[in-house]
């Protein structure tokens, strides 16, 4: 459990680190909080050629309210992020990070890291894409926007070039005037999720006006439950509607099966969280 | 006697080690020392055609890559011989795998290098050639004929099967009013130590020197003399900090002969430092066992007859424990109960995994288990409350010394003294159990689902033959105790001190115990069984006593006389009651499980350290209490693990660590100077049955029994749920 060779290089900025990355073609990985590359690269599961380390580019962490949404820059640490002061809908990646691995694992990890590994289980990549976010990322040739929806693309898979830098992630400015609600069920405290829910919901006139629910751990990258999602949208949040919408989210996933756990199972953990967290979000999910 | 004897005193490393000053074996350098790696099979059977070692001998900065060619054609030997037989015999464990590998990580190459990232990338480099057989990789399907064979040459994988029987069964179900039959199933599981195994091995003009020794020194320093074929007295085993044994630790495994042989071949040291994921598959597993059985009664609750069948997985190989992971099950299952008759067969079965030892409790947690929740479905049989259906059944002081002869497989099961229906009611007493019934229905009501469960329990213990420990008076007040035994982070060293000063009426501080190098203490066998405290720790008392009785003899004061010796020998074990109580709620639909109370009672004679013997028994418990919930070793069905790493086999976190209150019973022990009882294992033996039958309770009525091990979510979601 010792990692394979491989160059490092430290990098002194954004520019620096695009450079090199250019520089250390396709095979290369960026090393920011180190939770996920290092147990990786411990097993030899990968084997990059060169690391280059961005995890002390202090410009790219920190969290800001800028014209088009909240900006929260890769290098923010979950526990960061988990203790920051967010309204409404913006709040879901507070909890979303307080829920991710163990207090050491919060304090390193970053969310530009968990977003560019894309575990299908991972708790900030289901946020993201249930408050519609889109990820900014930079290479040597320019910038561009990726919205959630086509970020992840399988699992581990992003749609990153390999020579892309994600520089942060951009939560539109409507996220603050709606409710949340997340939940996610893991066999010990820390462990990966064997399902997890993320709802972002607009509330309107007491009916539910927009409502997004994010299936995490039950396929291959986070899913939108858009039958249930359907369920909602201008309904009231009473209880029998939202154990239809648990109901039609848990019928419409489907989770595979492996030695320790079953589909039938998972599916009853998803109508679970669902109704849990629809229910969060209509009784407390503005704060 | 200075009341060292009794006394809450810190365990006398604590200091050092919270301070991060301890020394483990991996903390130790010696100069020109190269590293080892070791090459394992990938895959669970398959004919070894040849092995490709040029590449990785290429590799810049290797020094050497040993096959089994290189090495003499040797088995590691039982340690236990009471657990020998001639079919044991024949499966035992080669250093390096020959012509046929039997499970995943069964060593097959050792790539000695001069650091440890150059050894584990060049360990890469070794290509095996393998022609990939079928597998028999679970523990009833190996047992049938037609399974794909581990030993070719014993034409089967039912290395031996165990009659156990008592009375006359077929009467006692005949006569019964009530009988039930289950099967129950107990996973593959571990003791998972902090720290992982290492060695460290120095060739010397005197001696070859191995550092990373624990549990076993002595015996392990003659096995491995026997092996290379030297001179005992040319090799010294040394401990230093160990961090954590539970039965896995301190064996002899095939690393231990290796790595002093790499050691010796090249002239230099050479260090190895087990990885997790090596470990998850290297060192020995344990439980692993299907039982099928039955319970007569009659309708008053008494119990009339026990029948059952257990398949007990040995994995690829009999290691240095011989089959007892087959016997201890079966002398464990009458427990603390009268039971008119009594049969059990066991088959031990080989399977193409990793092989099995001893776990914290062997043995006796599973037929706890095993018993115990059928205890509970005979009472719910019955419409009777399972504690007392346990009352009525429970074997009472009166009737001491207590015996069960089980046949010729079996030495006679003695319990010598104790009163096992008072211990239980000790038990009930302080855990409150009026209180908690009330309380469980008072929360019933408003639709929660909370459950009490029990269990009564016995375990043995204390097992000789004997120990020798020396005692010798320093002219500058301090006192050397030397004992052979382990010291594995239980606090040995301070049990031993406080019982030495106390016997010396000296302050416990003044007590130096040296246990840790084979070249320093004479003999030993070790650190097991719930045995050091009883065995060891008698020993030293009477040393000590031996002492001052000659000084007082010859006038003389105690540090005139050099080291006196006092022997403790132990011809039977000891078997001591124990009782537990789990309080749980759980989720239906999720299947998760809270255990919010749990209480463990043991009887320990004498408690030498209170603290300490409260220590044992809670983490006992909460290691038991995951082994309920959550522990599990899984294989596919070619063979492979599920389990490699700390993300898939399940310890407990200190957030699943539920709150555990120690009930400690203290009395007379006639059989041994300092009235003590074993106790290291104690917490673990009645945890799983409790918590498994509190979780019974707890279940709504209409769900499946709990009968499989761990009760993780899903299957308690799946039991509640009508088996999906």
């Amino acid at each position: 459990m010792r990692a394979p060779p491989f160059a490092y290089a430290r990098a002194d900025s954004l520019d620096d680190a695009l450079m090199l990355l250019s520089e250390a073609g396709d095979e290369a990985k960026l090393l920011a909080g180190g939770q996920s590359l290092l147990p990786l690269l411990a097993f030899r599961v990968v084997r990059p050629t060169h690391l280059v380390d961005i995890d002390a580019l202090g410009t790219l962490a920190g969290i800001q309210q800028v014209s088009d949404g909240l900006r929260i820059g890769a290098l923010t640490r979950h526990d960061t992020l988990a203790r920051a002061d967010l309204t409404g809908g913006e709040r879901l990646l507070a909890v979303a990070a307080s829920h991710v691995g163990h207090v050491p694992i919060r304090m390193r990890g970053t969310i530009g890291g968990s977003v560019a590994h894309a575990d299908p289980s991972a708790e900030l990549p289901a946020a993201l894409l249930a408050l519609d976010a889109h990820v900014l990322v930079r290479s040597a040739t320019g910038e561009r926007t990726i919205r959630a929806a086509e970020m992840f693309v399988g699992p581990f898979t992003t749609a990153l070039a390999p020579d892309e830098v994600l520089v942060a992630v951009i939560v539109p400015t409507v996220a603050r005037s709606c409710r949340h609600g997340f939940g996610e069920f893991a066999v010990r405290s820390g462990d990966f999720a064997l399902a997890s829910v993320a709802v972002v919901v607009s509330v309107d006139g007491g009916n539910a006006d927009r409502a997004r629910i994010v299936l995490g751990g039950v396929d291959a990258t986070p899913i939108r439950a858009t039958g249930a999602e359907a369920v909602l949208t201008g309904s009231e949040l009473t209880d029998e509607v939202i154990d239809e919408a648990a109901a039609t989210a848990a019928a419409e996933c489907d989770p595979a099966e492996d030695a320790t756990t079953t589909a039938a199972y998972r599916r009853r953990l998803v109508a679970r969280l669902v109704r849990d967290a629809l229910a969060q979000a209509r009784d407390k999910g503005s704060g | 006697m200075s009341g060292a004897i009794g006394a809450r005193a810190p365990r006398l490393r604590d200091a050092t080690l919270v301070a991060g000053r301890g020394r483990f074996v991996a903390d130790l350098d010696l100069p020109g020392q190269a590293w080892a790696r070791v090459v394992r099979s990938p895959v669970a059977h398959a004919a070894l055609r040849g092995i490709d070692i040029d590449a990785a001998l290429a590799h810049p900065g290797v020094v050497a890559v040993l096959t089994a060619s290189d090495l003499p054609d040797v088995r590691i030997p039982i340690r236990l011989t009471f657990a020998a037989t001639p079919e044991a015999e024949g499966v035992l464990q080669p250093v390096l795998a020959r012509t046929v590998v039997r499970y995943v990580g069964e060593p097959v190459a050792l790539v000695i290098a001069e650091d440890a990232w150059t050894a584990e990338d060049a360990a890469e480099l070794v290509t095996l050639d393998l022609e990939i057989l079928d597998a028999a990789t679970e523990v009833v399907a190996a047992a049938t004929t037609g399974a794909p064979l581990v030993h070719a040459e014993t034409g089967t994988n039912v290395l031996n099967t165990i009659p156990m029987q008592y009375g006359d069964v077929e009467s006692a179900f005949s006569d019964a009013a009530v009988v039930v039959r289950r099967r129950l199933e107990l996973p593959r599981q571990t003791g998972v130590p902090l720290e992982t195994r290492g060695l460290l091995a120095e060739p010397g003009e005197a001696a070859l020197t191995v550092w990373g020794a624990a549990k076993v020194k002595h015996f392990n320093r003659g096995a491995l003399a026997e092996l290379l074929g030297v001179d005992a007295a040319t090799i010294r085993l040394v401990e230093v900090d160990v961090g954590g044994g539970f039965g896995v630790r301190g064996e002899l495994y095939p690393e231990d002969v290796l790595i002093p042989a790499a050691a010796l071949r090249l002239g230099r040291p050479v260090k190895w430092v087990e990885d997790r994921a090596e470990h998850l598959v290297a060192t020995n597993h344990a439980r692993c066992q299907v039982h099928e059985l039955e319970v007569a009664a009659t309708a008053e609750g008494r119990l009339l007859g026990f029948r059952g069948t257990a398949w007990v997985d040995q994995g690829a190989y009999v290691r240095t424990q011989g089959i007892l992971p087959a016997l201890l099950p079966a002398t464990h299952l009458p427990g603390p109960y009268r039971w008119e008759a009594f049969a059990q067969t066991t088959h031990a079965v080989l399977t193409h995994r990793t092989p099995i030892g001893t776990y914290r409790g062997p043995g006796m947690t599973e037929a706890s288990f095993v018993r115990e929740r059928m205890l509970d479905v005979v009472a719910s049989e019955l419409g009777l409350d399972p504690v007392e259906l346990r009352r009525r059944n429970l074997i009472r002081a009166d009737e001491m010394p207590f015996m069960y002869d089980l046949g010729p497989a079996s030495p006679p099961i003695v319990y010598e003294h104790g009163d096992f229906a008072e211990g239980f009611e000790e038990l009930l007493r302080s855990a409150g159990y009026d209180e908690l019934c009330t309380e469980r229905d008072r929360r019933r009501a408003g639709g929660v689902h909370v459950g009490i469960g029990v269990a009564a329990t016995v375990e043995l213990g204390a097992i000789g033959p004997f120990e020798e420990a020396t005692v010798s008076a320093e002219r500058d007040g301090r006192v050397i105790v030397r004992a052979g035994v382990g010291s594995l982070g239980q606090g040995v060293e301070t049990v031993l001190a406080q019982i030495a000063a106390d016997e010396l009426d000296v302050d416990p501080a003044l007590v130096e115990v040296r246990h840790h190098d084979t070249a320093d203490v004479a003999s030993g066998f070790g650190t097991f069984a719930s045995r050091t405290t009883v065995v060891a720790g008698n020993a030293v008392a009477l040393a000590c006593r031996a002492l001052m009785e000659q000084a007082a003899a010859q006038g003389v004061g105690p540090a005139e006389l050099g080291e006196v010796t006092g022997r403790f020998d132990k011809p039977h074990p000891s078997f001591s009651f124990g009782a537990t109580l789990s309080f749980v709620s759980l989720d239906p639909e999720t299947g998760r499980t809270t255990p919010e109370r749990h209480v463990v009672l043991h009887d320990v004679g004498r408690a030498i350290n209170p603290a300490l013997v409260e220590g044992q028994l809670a983490g006992a418990a909460v290691q038991g209490v995951a082994g309920a919930l959550f522990e599990e070793l899984p294989y596919d069905e070619t063979g492979q693990p599920l389990a490699v790493s700390l993300a898939d086999y399940r310890l407990p976190t200190a957030a699943e660590a539920p709150p555990v209150d120690v009930v400690l019973v203290e009395g007379p022990v006639p059989d041994n100077p300092l009235g003590v009882k074993g106790a290291g294992e104690a917490g673990m033996v009645g945890a799983a049955a409790a918590v498994a039958n509190a979780v019974a309770d707890a279940l709504p009525a209409t769900a499946g029994e709990p009968l499989v091990l761990p009760l993780t979510p899903r299957r308690v979601s799946e039991l509640a749920n009508g088996g999906r």
